[in-house]
C-alpha cells in the first residue's frame, strides 16, 4: 500500500518539473507590433512605409461614395446594401447612423493609417540610435513624409464630420486627446503639414525607402514637398485664408500651363493581396452594384462640355428606389485605374479662388485654362466676386466630378440648399442634404 | 431495478453458495432467451417475487427454480435487461424473454477522464444518448444533427440547409461572447477537431466587406465527417460541474462519444439501407406581378417584357426551379462484431450519399471502422480504435454577399419574366436587373470541399496491483486525428459577374488545402479502496498532454486561361497560410468516496497550461466537488413501496476556455500597393496578458423514480457564471484599432432543466414509451468593465447584438424612431421536446416533437427581396400599423427609420423525428430464413416531416454567421432547410 502511494506522490511532483513544459508560440502567422520597437532596420522602413500607401486606400471607396452621393454627384446603387440610397440621401425620414459602415469604416481606415504612420514615428523617435542603418537627414524626411500623409488622412475624416470635428492628437492610444472644433482640426492640420514640410526641407535629397508607383514624380523630398504644399493650399481654403493659399501654391505643383490631371494618385492591381479600384463598376451595372451620375450633373451642363465624357449613357434607363438614372458614373474605366489625390487642375481652381478678392483678373485666367481644357470657351460673365465665385464652383463641380468635391464645395459657400432633391415619401417627408456625419458612436463621445 | 440488482448482491451469493433445498415442492425449469436475438442469455437473475427464494440463468440461459406453490410470479431481472414478472402456473418448462433495457447504457455515466460512474451515483444531471435515440428513429445526416430534442440543455441548430452538416451546439446557454461556443468533443478518448474551414468564398462574394469581418462561407463543421452508425453511446456534460475534470477546453462543455465494440461470442452482422430523398420544406412563392406592380418596381421599360413573358405563357418560378429539386439520398452500413474471449473487433463500413435541393449540391462520406480489444492476460487489457473517412460536400454559392452574385441574393433580384435557361449550345444569357444569372451560377459554380480524415486511439489497462479491498489500475491512452481537407471554389470566366464586360475578374479559382493534426496522450492511475464498514475510496491522478497543429493555404487566382482551375492558369495568384499551433499539458487529482451507494461524493482539481495563454507556463487550476445522497438506499420505504428512487444531487465545478485566435497579439498584416509590399495593421489590438475565461457551475437536482421507474423524473437547476469574459469591446477608432481584446466582465446563467420519462401503459403486446423534456435559460452581462457595444449582425440600422451590463447576453437591438431600443432576444423562451414510441406486436412508432418558444432572429432576406420588388408579400397589407403601405414598401420605409420590422419571432415546433417501423414476426424468420437471419427490419422514417412556425422565410433556424459567438441566428439569403424522406431496412444474421 505504502509504495502504491508513494509512486502517486512521485508522479505528482514530476508533473510540475519535467513532463509539461508547454511550449510558448509567438505569432505564427504575421509580425508582431512590438518586434520593431528596438533597431528598426532598412528593410523593416520599406515594409512599413509600404503599409501607409496601402492603408490610405482602405475604404476609401466609401469615403467618395459618402462625400459624392450626399453632394447629389452620383447615385451608389445596391441591392444588397440599401442604405446608400435611403441614410446618406436622406430617405423619408432616414438618418445618418453613427454605428453604420458609412460613418465608421472610412473614418477608422484613415485613422488606421495614421496609426500605422505614428507608430513609425515611435520606432524612428530621436531618443533612439538609429544611425547604424540611417542618417539624421534619412530619417528627418521620413519624418516629413509621415507628417504630411497624417495631416491628409486627417483632413479626409474632417471632411467628414466637419463641424463635429475630429481628435488630432492619437499617437498614444490609451491616451487619446480631445476632440477638437472644426477651427482647431484644420489649424492643426496645417501646422503639421507646415512641419512636416520643415521636417523635409531639413532632410537629404533622398528618402530611404521606395514609393508606390502613383507617387511617381512626387517621389523624391524635393516632389514630395510640392505635394505637401498642394495639400496645404487645399486646407489654407478650407480656412478661407487666401494669402496663404497663394503661398502654398506657391511653392506646389500648380502650373497653368501644364497638364491638368498631373498629381500623386492612389495606384491600384489586382494582385490578390491588393485592392481593386473601389469606384470602378463597369457599363450598365444592374442595380446589385452601380453608380449611376445624377441626372442634374448632365442637365445642368454647358453645351459642348468635354467634362460629361466622366459619365455614360447607358443602353437603358435603370430605377432603384425610386431613383432613375441614365448615366453611368464612369471616371474610372478599369479595375486598376488610379485614383488622384490632388491633381493640378484643383490647384489652378484654388489659385482662381484664392485671387478671387484680390486678384479677379488671374481668376478669370485660371478659369478659361479650365474652361478651354473642357473645349469650353472664355468666360464672358460678370466680374463681380459671387459671379466669379459662382463660376469657380460651377467648374469645380466639372473638374472635380466624383474626387470628393462638390458636397465640401457646396458647404463651404453656404449652397448645400441648391443641391437637388429627388424624392418625397408618401408622407411628404422630402430626402434630406446632410451637413456633416455623426461621430461614430465607438468614440463614446 | 438498478436498486434491486445492487441490494440483491448479498442475496445472490447466497444463492450461488447455498441452494436451495429446503421445502422443494415444485420446480420451474425453463430458459431466458434475448428478445431481439432469440439467444439464451446467461447471469439472469430469477427470484420468486416477494421473497428470497431465487437463482440465476446458467452460461446458456437454462435455470430451474424450485417453489412452495404454484402460481408463482417470477421477477426476472440484470443489469443491463428491463425487469419482468411472469407468472408461472405450472411446472414445466418455460422460456422467458427479456429485452436490453435501453436505459442499460445510462447505467454507467463516463465522468472523470478515466474513470466511470453509475447513473443513480452521479451528482451531474449527464445526458446520454443511446445508438438507438441516435439513429434508432430516422438516419440522422450527421451525428450533431441527431442531439435535436434529445436532452434538455442544449440548442441544436442548423446555420444552414445545405448539405453536409454546418451546426451549432450550444449547451446551457451563453458561455463565452469572442471565444469558443461548441462543446469540445472526444471520440474513444481522441479529442477531435471540429473546426469550419472557409473555402475562400468571399474573394467573388464580397460578404466581409459591408463591415462584417466574419466567416459568411459556411463551410461545414469537421464533427460532421463521424459516422453516427458507429456509435455506441453519447454522453454531454452540459457545462463546468461536470466537465471541470476536462479543465480549460470544457468550458462550453464536452461531448463524450464511445463507438460501438464487438462482444465475445457469435459472429454478428448487420446490413442497413435507407434510401429517400429531401426537399425544401416550404417555398415562399413569387411576388404576383401585374403591369402597374412591375411598373412601379422596375420602370415602365420592363413592362412589355412582363406582358409578353406573360402572354407567352413564359413566366418562371425561379425559386421553385432552384430550390424545388429532390435531392436523392442513400445511405448504407454494413458492420461485422465478434471475437473471443481474448480478442474482440467492431468492424463497419458506411457510404452515405446525398444530393441537396439545389443542383450541384451533395454531400458523400465513405467511413470504415475496426475496433479491437485484446485482453492480454488476468492483468492487461489492450483496445484499439480506428476510422478513416472520406467525405465530399458540394455546398452551392449561398449566403450574404456584396456583390449581388451568390445565389440567394441573385434570386432576390431576378424576375419571372426573365429568361435566364441556356440556349441550345448551352450559352446562358446575362441577366439585364442582376449582375448574376443564377441558372448559370448553379450549374457553373463549383464549392467543393474534400476531407480525408483518420481517427486512431488506443488504451492500455494495467492491474498494478489486486487485492480484496484494494487495487490499483494504471491507464494509458493515445489518439490522433489527422486529417486533410481541400477545397475549391471556382468561378468560370464565363459567368455574367465573371466576364471582364461586366466588371468582372474573368474568371476566379480558390483553392484551400489544410492540414490538421491533433494527437494527446495521457496517463492515469486509479485505486480502490473499501473499508470493512463499505465505504469506498476510489483516488485518481493523471497526466494529459494535448497538441493541435493546423496548416492552411489559401490560394486564390482570378485572370484564369481558358477554362483551367488551376490557380497558376491566371493572371493573378494571391496565396494565404495560416498556421495554429497550441500544446496544452496538464493533471488531475479526483478522490471519490462512496458510503454503500447512499451517499456520494467526489471531489478534484485540474491544472492546466497552455501555449495559448498569455504566460504559456503559468498553471490554471479548475476545482469540482460533488455530492449525491440515494434516499431510497436508506430504507425509508418498503421493497415494493411505489418510490423506487428518489436521489438529491448536487454538484460545483470549474473550466476554462482560451481566449480565441488572435487575442494575445498586436499584428501587422501584409499587403501590396500595385507590387510595393507593406505592413498594415488591420485593427484589433491583442493582449499578451489575456487570461482564459473562467466558468463556474453549480448544479443541483432531483432524481425521482416510481413504479419500477416506468415513471421517473430528473430536474436539475443550475448557474453558471462566466468570469473575465473574453470581450472584443470596440476601440474608438481614432486609435488606429477597431477592436481589442480585454477580461472586462462577466455573464451569469440560470436555467431550469426537466426530463420526464414514462411508460404509461404496457403488456406483452403493446408498450408506450414517452419522454418529455424541457429546458429555459437565462443569461445576464452581471458585469461589464468597458462601455456597453453592439456586436454581431450588420449593425443598428437592421439590428444587431449588444452587450451590457444588467441585460440578456443575447438581447438584439436595433434603431427606433425613439433612439437604441431592445428589439429582442435570441434566447428562447424554452425548448420542449416529446418524444414517443409506441411498440404493438412488431410494429413500432417513434416521433418526436420538438417546440422551440421565443427567440428572435434578425431576418435581412424579405428586405433584399423588398428592395428588389420581388418579395412574395410584397404586395399583402399586415405590417404597416396605419394599413396604408404593403409589406416590401413598408419594410423599406422602415430601413433607417427603424428596425423593428427585421426582428422575427423564431420560434418553431416541429415532428423533428419520425419512424415506423416492422420486424419480421420469429416464427415466419425461422420458417423461411432458416435461423440465418436473426432480425428484419423495415419500415419508414423521415426529419422535419411538420414544421410549423409564423416566420417570414424558409426556416427559423439559421445563421448567416455559421457556428461561432453566441451570435447566430442572423439570416441572410440562405440555403433553405429541407426535409427528408427515409426508406429503411435492416438486417442483422
Amino acid at each position: 500500500m505504502k509504495s502504491i502511494y508513494k509512486l502517486m506522490i512521485f508522479l505528482l511532483t514530476t508533473i510540475g518539473i519535467v513532463s509539461c513544459e508547454v511550449q510558448e508560440f509567438s505569432d505564427l502567422n504575421n509580425p508582431e507590433v512590438d518586434a520593431f520597437e528596438e533597431n528598426i532596420t532598412r528593410g523593416d522602413l520599406q515594409d512599413l512605409v509600404g503599409g501607409i500607401f496601402y492603408s490610405s486606400r482602405v475604404r476609401l471607396g466609401t469615403y467618395y461614395d459618402d462625400v459624392a452621393v450626399i453632394g447629389r454627384e452620383y447615385w451608389r446603387f445596391s441591392s444588397s446594401d440599401p442604405r446608400f440610397t435611403a441614410d446618406l440621401l436622406g430617405k423619408g425620414t432616414s438618418i445618418l447612423d453613427n454605428n453604420t459602415f458609412y460613418t465608421t469604416a472610412p473614418w477608422a481606415a484613415r485613422y488606421r493609417t495614421v496609426k500605422n504612420a505614428n507608430l513609425i514615428l515611435g520606432f524612428i523617435d530621436p531618443s533612439k540610435d538609429l544611425s547604424g542603418q540611417f542618417s539624421d537627414e534619412e530619417l528627418s524626411v521620413t519624418r516629413g513624409f509621415l507628417k504630411t500623409m497624417i495631416a491628409y488622412e486627417l483632413l479626409l475624416n474632417l471632411n467628414l464630420t466637419y463641424d463635429n470635428g475630429i481628435r488630432i492628437d492619437v499617437a498614444d492610444e490609451d491616451n487619446l486627446g480631445p476632440f477638437v472644433s472644426r477651427t482647431e482640426a484644420l489649424t492643426g492640420i496645417r501646422n503639421l503639414l507646415v512641419d512636416g514640410a520643415n521636417d523635409i526641407s531639413n532632410g537629404g535629397n533622398d528618402f530611404p525607402f521606395v514609393m508606390s508607383s502613383g507617387f511617381s514624380g512626387f517621389d523624391t523630398p524635393s516632389t514630395f514637398l510640392q505635394f505637401n504644399n498642394a495639400i496645404s493650399a487645399r486646407v489654407a481654403a478650407y480656412q478661407e485664408d487666401y494669402p496663404s493659399v497663394l503661398n502654398f501654391l506657391s511653392n506646389s505643383f500648380l502650373d497653368l500651363a501644364g497638364d491638368l490631371s498631373i498629381g500623386p494618385r492612389h495606384s491600384f492591381s489586382e494582385d490578390q493581396t491588393d485592392i481593386a479600384n473601389p469606384l470602378f463598376f463597369a457599363l450598365n451595372s444592374s442595380s446589385a452594384g452601380a453608380r449611376i451620375a445624377h441626372p442634374s450633373f448632365v442637365n445642368d451642363a454647358e453645351i459642348g462640355d468635354t467634362r460629361l465624357d466622366k459619365v455614360v449613357l447607358r443602353n437603358s434607363s435603370i430605377t432603384f428606389d425610386d431613383l432613375t438614372g441614365e448615366y453611368d458614373f464612369f471616371l474610372y474605366d478599369s479595375r486598376v485605374a488610379p485614383i488622384p489625390i490632388i491633381r493640378n487642375e484643383e490647384l489652378v481652381l484654388l489659385y482662381a479662388e484664392a485671387n478671387i478678392m484680390a486678384n479677379p483678373s488671374e481668376t478669370i485666367i485660371a478659369l478659361d485654362v479650365i474652361r478651354n481644357a473642357a473645349s469650353l470657351p472664355s468666360y464672358s460673365g460678370g466680374m463681380m466676386a459671387s459671379e466669379l465665385t459662382t463660376e469657380m464652383l460651377n467648374q469645380r463641380r466639372y473638374s472635380l466630378y466624383g474626387e470628393g468635391h462638390r458636397w465640401i464645395d457646396a458647404r463651404r459657400f453656404n449652397i448645400l440648399d441648391q443641391l437637388p432633391i429627388d424624392r418625397i415619401d408618401d408622407e411628404g417627408n422630402p430626402d434630406d442634404v446632410w451637413i456633416e456625419f455623426p461621430i461614430p458612436l465607438t468614440e463614446n463621445q | 431495478m438498478k436498486k434491486h440488482s445492487l441490494s440483491s448482491k448479498g442475496l445472490l451469493l447466497f444463492l450461488f453458495f447455498f441452494p436451495v433445498v429446503l421445502f422443494a415442492q415444485e420446480t420451474i425449469t425453463g430458459k431466458v432467451t434475448n428478445e431481439s436475438t432469440g439467444e439464451g442469455v446467461p447471469f439472469i437473475n430469477i427470484v420468486e417475487d416477494g421473497t428470497n427464494n431465487g437463482t440465476a440463468s446458467d452460461i446458456d440461459g437454462n435455470f430451474s427454480l424450485t417453489v412452495n406453490n404454484l402460481p408463482v410470479k417470477l421477477k426476472v431481472f440484470a443489469l443491463g435487461f428491463t425487469t419482468k414478472v411472469v407468472s408461472v402456473e405450472s411446472t414445466g418448462s418455460i422460456t422467458i424473454q427479456v429485452a436490453e433495457a435501453l436505459e442499460a447504457l445510462d447505467e454507467i455515466v463516463v465522468t472523470g477522464l478515466a474513470t466511470s460512474v453509475k447513473r443513480s451515483n452521479a451528482a451531474n444531471a449527464v445526458a446520454s444518448i443511446s445508438a438507438e435515440e441516435l439513429v434508432g428513429t430516422t438516419p440522422p445526416p450527421t451525428i450533431d444533427g441527431a442531439l435535436y430534442g434529445k436532452f434538455p440543455g442544449a440548442i441544436v441548430s442548423a446555420n444552414s440547409g445545405a448539405p453536409g452538416g454546418g451546426l451549432s451546439v450550444k449547451l446551457r446557454g451563453a458561455t463565452s461572447i469572442t471565444g469558443n461556443t461548441q462543446p469540445l468533443y472526444i471520440i474513444d478518448g481522441v479529442y477531435v477537431d471540429n473546426s469550419s474551414i472557409a473555402a475562400g468564398l468571399n474573394a467573388v462574394s464580397a460578404a466581409a466587406a459591408g463591415g462584417s469581418a466574419s466567416n459568411q462561407d459556411n463551410p461545414t463543421n469537421r464533427i460532421a465527417d463521424i459516422n453516427p452508425d458507429d456509435i455506441a453511446n453519447i454522453e454531454i456534460l452540459k457545462g463546468a460541474s461536470a466537465a471541470a475534470i476536462y479543465g480549460s477546453r470544457a468550458a462550453a462543455g464536452v461531448v463524450i462519444i464511445t463507438t460501438k465494440r464487438g462482444k465475445a461470442g457469435e459472429t454478428k452482422y448487420s446490413v442497413s439501407q435507407s434510401t429517400g430523398w429531401t426537399q425544401i420544406i416550404n417555398l415562399l412563392g413569387t411576388r404576383n406581378f401585374n403591369e402597374q406592380r412591375v411598373e412601379d418596381s422596375f420602370g415602365a421599360a420592363e413592362v412589355p417584357n412582363f406582358i409578353a413573358a406573360r402572354d407567352a405563357g413564359r413566366l418562371v418560378d425561379y425559386e421553385k426551379e432552384v430550390f424545388g429539386e429532390k435531392g436523392f439520398i442513400t445511405n448504407t452500413n454494413f458492420s461485422v462484431s465478434g471475437g473471443g474471449e481474448k480478442t474482440r473487433f467492431f468492424s463497419g463500413i458506411t457510404y452515405n450519399n446525398e444530393e441537396g435541393i439545389v443542383k450541384n449540391t451533395g454531400y458523400e462520406k465513405i467511413s470504415v471502422r475496426l475496433n479491437l480489444d485484446h485482453r492480454m492476460n488476468d492483468r492487461v487489457k489492450l483496445s484499439l480504435s480506428s476510422n478513416y473517412i472520406h467525405s465530399s460536400s458540394d455546398r452551392g454559392f449561398f449566403n450574404n454577399d456584396n456583390s449581388g452574385t451568390t445565389i440567394g441574393v441573385g434570386l432576390t433580384a431576378t424576375v419571372p419574366w426573365a429568361n435566364l435557361f441556356p440556349d441550345a449550345n448551352g450559352n446562358y444569357p446575362d441577366y439585364a436587373l442582376g449582375s448574376s444569372n443564377i441558372l448559370q451560377t448553379r450549374d457553373l459554380v463549383t464549392n467543393n470541399e474534400k476531407v480525408d480524415r483518420i481517427i486512431l486511439g488506443g488504451s492500455a489497462n494495467l492491474d498494478l496491483y489486486k487485492a480484496e479491498k484494494s487495487s490499483l489500475e494504471l491507464i494509458l491512452r493515445g489518439g490522433i486525428d489527422f486529417y486533410g481537407q481541400k477545397s475549391l471554389a471556382f468561378f468560370p470566366k464565363q459567368l455574367q459577374f465573371q466576364k471582364p464586360s461586366n466588371g468582372g475578374v474573368n474568371g476566379v479559382s480558390v483553392q484551400g488545402a489544410t492540414q490538421n493534426k491533433n494527437y494527446n496522450v495521457s496517463g492515469f492511475l486509479v485505486h480502490n479502496f473499501t473499508t470493512d464498514s463499505e465505504l469506498n475510496f476510489r483516488t485518481q491522478a493523471g497526466l494529459t498532454r494535448e497538441f493541435f497543429d493546423r496548416n492552411t493555404f489559401l490560394t486564390t487566382a482570378s485572370g484564369l486561361v481558358a477554362s483551367e482551375s488551376n490557380v497558376d492558369q491566371a493572371q493573378n495568384t494571391g496565396i494565404n497560410q495560416f498556421r495554429l499551433k497550441q500544446e496544452d499539458s496538464g493533471f488531475f487529482v479526483q478522490e471519490e468516496i462512496n458510503y454503500q451507494d447512499k451517499v456520494i461524493g467526489a471531489f478534484g482539481v485540474r491544472g492546466d497550461k497552455s501555449s495559448n495563454n498569455g504566460d504559456a507556463n503559468q498553471l490554471y487550476y479548475y476545482p469540482k466537488a460533488s455530492i449525491a445522497a440515494n434516499l431510497h438506499e436508506f430504507g425509508f420505504w418498503k421493497e415494493d413501496s411505489f418510490w423506487n428512487q428518489l436521489k438529491l444531487r448536487a454538484a460545483y465545478g470549474e473550466a476554462g476556455n482560451f481566449a480565441p485566435f488572435g487575442a494575445l497579439f498586436t499584428s501587422y498584416t501584409a499587403f501590396t500597393t500595385d507590387g510595393l509590399l507593406g505592413i498594415s495593421l488591420i485593427g484589433t489590438r491583442g493582449d499578451s496578458n489575456i487570461e482564459p475565461e473562467r466558468q463556474k457551475e453549480f448544479e443541483t437536482g432531483v432524481d425521482i423514480g416510481f413504479f419500477d421507474n416506468r415513471l421517473s423524473a430528473s430536474i436539475t437547476y443550475y448557474i453558471k457564471t462566466v468570469d473575465d469574459l473574453i470581450l472584443q469591446p470596440t476601440r474608438e477608432p481614432s486609435s488606429g484599432f477597431t477592436t481589442e481584446f480585454v477580461n472586462a466582465g462577466s455573464l451569469r446563467n440560470n436555467g431550469i432543466e426537466i426530463g420526464l420519462n414514462a411508460t404509461p401503459y404496457a403488456n406483452d403486446n403493446f408498450q408506450w414509451d414517452t419522454a418529455v423534456n424541457f429546458f429555459k435559460n437565462t443569461s445576464e452581462v452581471t458585469e461589464l468593465n468597458v462601455p456597453a457595444f453592439n456586436i454581431g449582425a450588420f449593425g443598428a440600422t437592421l439590428g444587431t447584438f449588444r452587450i451590457e451590463e444588467g441585460k440578456s447576453a443575447t438581447q438584439i437591438v436595433g434603431i427606433t424612431p425613439n433612439g437604441l431600443q431592445v428589439l429582442g432576444d435570441a434566447e428562447p423562451d424554452f425548448q420542449m421536446a416529446f418524444n414517443n414510441t409506441v411498440k404493438y406486436k412488431e410494429f413500432e412508432l417513434n416521433f418526436l416533437f420538438q417546440w422551440k418558444k421565443g427567440g428572435d432572429n434578425i431576418n435581412l432576406t424579405a428586405l433584399l427581396t423588398d428592395l428588389n420588388g420581388t418579395s412574395h408579400d410584397f404586395d399583402d397589407i399586415d405590417l404597416d400599423p396605419s394599413g396604408q403601405l404593403g409589406n416590401g414598401d413598408y419594410r423599406v420605409s422602415q430601413l433607417g427609420t427603424s428596425a423593428e420590422v427585421f426582428v422575427e419571432d423564431a420560434s418553431y415546433l416541429r415532428l423533428r423525428e419520425l419512424g415506423f417501423y416492422y420486424s419480421l414476426p420469429k416464427n415466419i424468420l425461422e420458417s423461411f430464413a432458416k435461423g440465418y437471419v436473426d432480425n428484419l427490419k423495415f419500415g419508414f422514417s423521415g426529419t422535419n416531416l411538420i414544421n410549423i412556425f409564423d416566420y417570414n422565410s424558409y426556416d427559423p433556424e439559421v445563421s448567416n454567421f455559421g457556428a461561432n459567438g453566441i451570435f447566430t441566428g442572423v439570416e441572410v439569403t440562405p440555403f433553405p432547410s429541407s426535409k427528408r424522406y427515409m426508406f429503411n431496412v435492416s438486417v442483422n444474421f
